[in-house]
């Protein structure tokens, strides 16, 4: 397996804070990657900068082998990076059909004279876009707001229906922004369940979040990072277990650790 | 054309003059900005009614200045708390062009209700100082712009000190600068907001009731100036009121030595010039958004 | 509206626009039809780039006066026939719309509404001074009525086919517009422009194009008017316009294709029912505006989409 996305040495800084100091990491492709830390470690920063939302003051990113350093948000996204909010974004005042359609619109072939013409390859376009929508959907399992304003949609809902979004156009990679902070249990088992089968089906995740038994349960390998470095890396087992881990997120010690798992088991 | 040195220096003086009433406005309307992150397209009105207040009030007053200054800033005070309570207090930070568009409409409703009660005919305001002047070699300037002029700079030194020294000053600096943050201190947005509007038209009545005895009163004088006042606050950064007071010092000197040099569209035109450059350049003013800086 | 009956009834109604001269002979209400096509073209225009895109502008007004003086001194001072002049209009303002636009658009939007109400009234300024060109407060009298294909238009009836027939054009233009991709696109730009960002689409290219064609269509529409007036002059930026066009567009509900239309048909009585005094019919204006916008700051159409939404929600619950 190959990385689709390796950051080198990136490097932010506002106001005299090192929110990134040279953390380098890679995303191996039809992978789940988790990225964690406590806060103030730079999981948000990384990700802002990695998709463009903010500029980076050192180091590289590239993308299935293509450098994409420096790059704005919409020409990162048009080479294979979706990413979501973590205040969730979505077009609250069009239907969920809508929502999919603007999602995919940048990554087909038609054009403003095609849709003028109702050309072929327009048609096709949309019809393709309009099925893979209808997957995406069915997964999801809103299937019966399809022509509802997803501004009523509960906020689990609206995170179900951002996830949709971002895997329209066929994306090397997604990077979710916390996909289930402040989200209800029984959702976050949905959105679980989800993200396991798309990625069954070849989808590639980097997950931030703090939600750590989420993390445990998904992801295949896990990035820690602390005050703007990366920490340790590895199986999310590992991770569980290593010391500098368990002290700087957890604050606790390998002993206390093992007590709390024997007490939960 | 030869450059006479008083000639320059008369204007210099006419435009440190005009640049402070420029200053007046912008500040009111970049304070409001910065609590309330919202533009009262209203402002020239309230100025207006500034101008008018002082035209009705001198005559009670037997043409005494002061007093008649004094009325005039209160009473504008009033229709400025007015305003918030009636109208402003309803919006919330995020409805911009909403704002716009109820201080648009209530900016129509003051033009054409003056203009229905008192007519578009230009008043002149007469005051104790009449046309008398103070001179200085060969410059002459009447009393009434001295003073006019003394009195915005009374005014802002009054601003420093209140937004650096009271609470309520503080209040206002914290809001602009962090308004989640002083939420959580227990600041009280209502109130800081009414307090800043006030304020605002405060400055905004003493302008108008120091241009009172310069120019002519209408019903549309305000709307003349204000959009100056918004390129101004462009200029130096929404919200930053020491940016706002350069630029309109800045822009009142430009214009007195082009109006004194070249015609006169031309100078009307510096401004909106001066603007789009500055965009252009420093998207976000020239000053950085301070947020109230004080100093 | 269902898809369908939409574009029905606006075809009938079309139609039944067409046909005012032919049903009555007084140029009075003949002129008031016109000016009722016009504004609601201009508003619809206004639409374009604030209810769909989300940018308050006043530049409008720029825009509709420098159309009426293109379009007239196109005729007048360079010898071209009218609808040259309309294309000149057109021309002029995208241009200036682009140049404009360009620094303005990529700061915020606080900055956006200030610079182009400047515009407008640096516009304003400019028309009363520029003398040389634009002949001073005096303006441009006696502009003659357009011809094509050898006919005159000559008269207001005669000249109600002409707007007529630029207003279907413009509004049919609009539609597609508004209907297509690109209107979806600024609806998403307005609502939520970092998602847009992230699903790979550049806002900038988006906002300046819907500023640049509203730019075009106000300043033709603007050329169109001032040739119904006969004359060009400073009084032709009076503010009043813009009042007009935001009121239209805000009591109609912005971003509401059909509403805007709609009310900018019926709005046009207004000012006619409104006459007893001028000033006090701006300061119902200006009240309509300030109620508006606590009663029904989303317009006419608005308030029916709120009514849709909650049904639509108690039907999913």
């Amino acid at each position: 397996m190959s990385a689709i996305l390796e950051v080198s040495d990136l490097r932010k800084a506002y106001a005299g804070v090192h929110a990134l100091d040279g953390v380098s990491f890679a995303v191996e492709a039809g992978s789940i990657t988790g990225l964690i830390g406590p806060n103030g470690s730079g999981k948000s920063t990384a990700i802002d900068c990695i998709s463009g939302f903010q500029k980076l003051d050192g180091g590289k990113v590239v993308l299935a082998g293509q450098d994409i350093t420096g790059r704005v948000a919409h020409h990162i996204a048009r080479t294979g990076l979706m990413r979501t909010f973590q205040t969730v974004r979505i077009y609250e005042r069009l239907s969920l059909r809508d929502n999919l359609a603007i999602a995919n619109q940048q990554f087909d072939a038609a054009n403003w004279l095609d849709e003028l013409l109702r050309t072929r390859r327009y048609r096709d376009a949309v019809e393709a876009a309009e099925k893979r929508a209808r997957q995406l959907v069915e997964l999801i399992g809103l299937q019966r707001y399809w022509e509802i304003e997803t501004g009523i949609l509960s906020y689990g809902q609206k995170k179900l229906v951002a996830l949709a979004a971002a895997l329209m156009p066929h994306p090397k990679v997604v990077v979710l922004d916390e996909p289930v902070a402040g989200v209800n249990p029984s959702r976050i088992r949905e959105i679980e369940a989800a993200l396991g089968e798309l990625n069954r089906a070849g989808e590639t995740f980097l997950i931030v979040e703090h939600n750590v038994e989420f993390i445990t349960n998904l992801c295949h390998r896990v990035i820690v990072l602390d005050q703007g470095r990366k920490l340790a890396e590895g199986t999310a087992a590992a991770i569980h277990t290593d010391p500098r881990v368990l002290e700087a997120y957890l604050g606790m010690t390998p002993e206390m650790a093992e007590a709390e798992m024997r007490g939960a088991a | 054309m030869t450059v006479d040195a008083t000639y320059l220096v008369q204007l210099t003086l006419n435009g440190i003059a005009l640049g402070l009433l420029y200053a007046l406005i912008a500040v009111g309307l970049s304070l409001i900005f910065g609590v309330m992150e919202i533009i009262n397209f209203a402002h020239g009105e309230l100025l207006m009614l500034g101008a008018f207040a002082m035209a009705f009030v001198l005559p009670v007053t037997g043409l005494l200045y002061w007093p008649a200054l004094a009325a005039a800033i209160l009473a504008i005070m009033l229709v400025g708390w007015a305003i918030y309570e009636v109208l402003l207090v309803r919006l919330r930070t995020d409805e911009f062009e909403r704002s716009i568009l109820i201080t648009l409409g209530l900016s129509i409703i003051l033009i054409h209700l003056m203009q229905y009660f008192f007519t578009a005919t230009p008043r002149l305001v007469d005051t104790q100082y009449g046309f008398n002047g103070v001179e200085i070699g060969s410059i002459r300037i009447t009393w009434t712009r001295v003073i006019g002029a003394g009195a915005a700079l009374a005014a802002f030194a009054g601003l420093y000190l209140v937004l650096r020294y009271t609470q309520f000053g503080r209040a206002m600096r914290a809001i602009a600068q962090n308004r989640e943050a002083a939420l959580m201190v227990g600041i009280r947005p209502r109130v800081v907001a009414r307090n800043a509007v006030v304020l605002a038209a405060g400055l905004c009545g003493l302008a108008g009731a120091a241009i009172a005895p310069i120019q002519l009163v209408t019903p549309y004088m305000g709307q003349f100036l204000i959009f100056k006042a918004f390129a101004l606050v462009i200029i130096g950064g929404l919200g930053n009121i020491p940016g706002a007071i350069a630029a309109a010092i800045g822009l009142g000197l430009i214009e007195s030595w082009i109006g004194g040099f070249f015609e006169i569209a031309w100078q009307e035109g510096a401004v909106f010039v001066i603007m789009i450059v500055v965009l252009f350049l420093r998207p976000d003013g020239l000053f950085k958004k301070g947020g109230m800086r004080v100093g | 509206m269902k898809l369908l009956a939409a574009p029905l009834a606006s075809m009938v109604a079309a139609l039944l626009l067409a046909a005012l001269p032919l049903v009555t002979s007084s140029n009075y209400v003949i002129g008031i039809g016109l000016s009722a096509l016009i504004f609601t073209v201009a508003a619809a225009a206004l639409n374009l780039i604030y209810g769909y895109t989300g940018l308050l502008s006043f530049a409008q007004l720029g825009f509709w006066g420098i159309g009426g003086y293109a379009t007239a001194l196109t005729v007048v001072t360079f010898g071209g026939n009218f609808w040259w002049g309309l294309l000149w209009a057109a021309l002029v303002n995208a241009v200036l719309a682009i140049v404009v636009g360009y620094p303005t658009l990529r700061t915020n939007r606080h900055a956006f509404v200030i610079v182009t109400l400047t515009f407008a009234l640096l516009v304003t300024l400019i028309a009363r001074d520029w003398v040389s060109l634009t002949r001073g407060p005096l303006g441009i009298p006696n502009l003659p009525a357009p011809e094509a294909f050898g006919h005159r238009f000559a008269g207001t009836a005669q000249f109600y086919w002409v707007a007529w027939a630029f207003s279907v054009a413009m509004l049919g233009f609009l539609y597609a517009l508004c209907s297509s991709r690109i209107g979806r696109t600024l609806v998403a730009i307005k609502q939520n422009e970092p998602l847009v960002r992230a699903q790979g689409i550049a806002p900038v290219p988006y906002k300046l194009a819907a500023f640049a064609i509203s730019a075009a269509i106000t300043g033709a529409a603007g050329g169109v008017y001032c040739f119904h007036l006969g004359i060009i002059d400073p009084l032709f930026l009076d503010f009043y316009y813009m009042q007009t066009f935001l009121i239209i567009v805000i009591i109609g509900g912005a971003g509401s294709f059909w509403g805007v239309v709609v009310a900018g048909v019926v709005m046009s009585a207004l000012p006619e029912l409104l006459r007893f005094s001028e000033d006090l019919r701006m300061v119902i204006y200006g009240a309509i505006l300030v109620v508006a916008m606590f009663v029904m700051p989303s317009g006419a159409a608005g308030w029916l989409r709120e009514r849709q939404l909650l049904r639509m929600r108690e039907h999913v619950r």
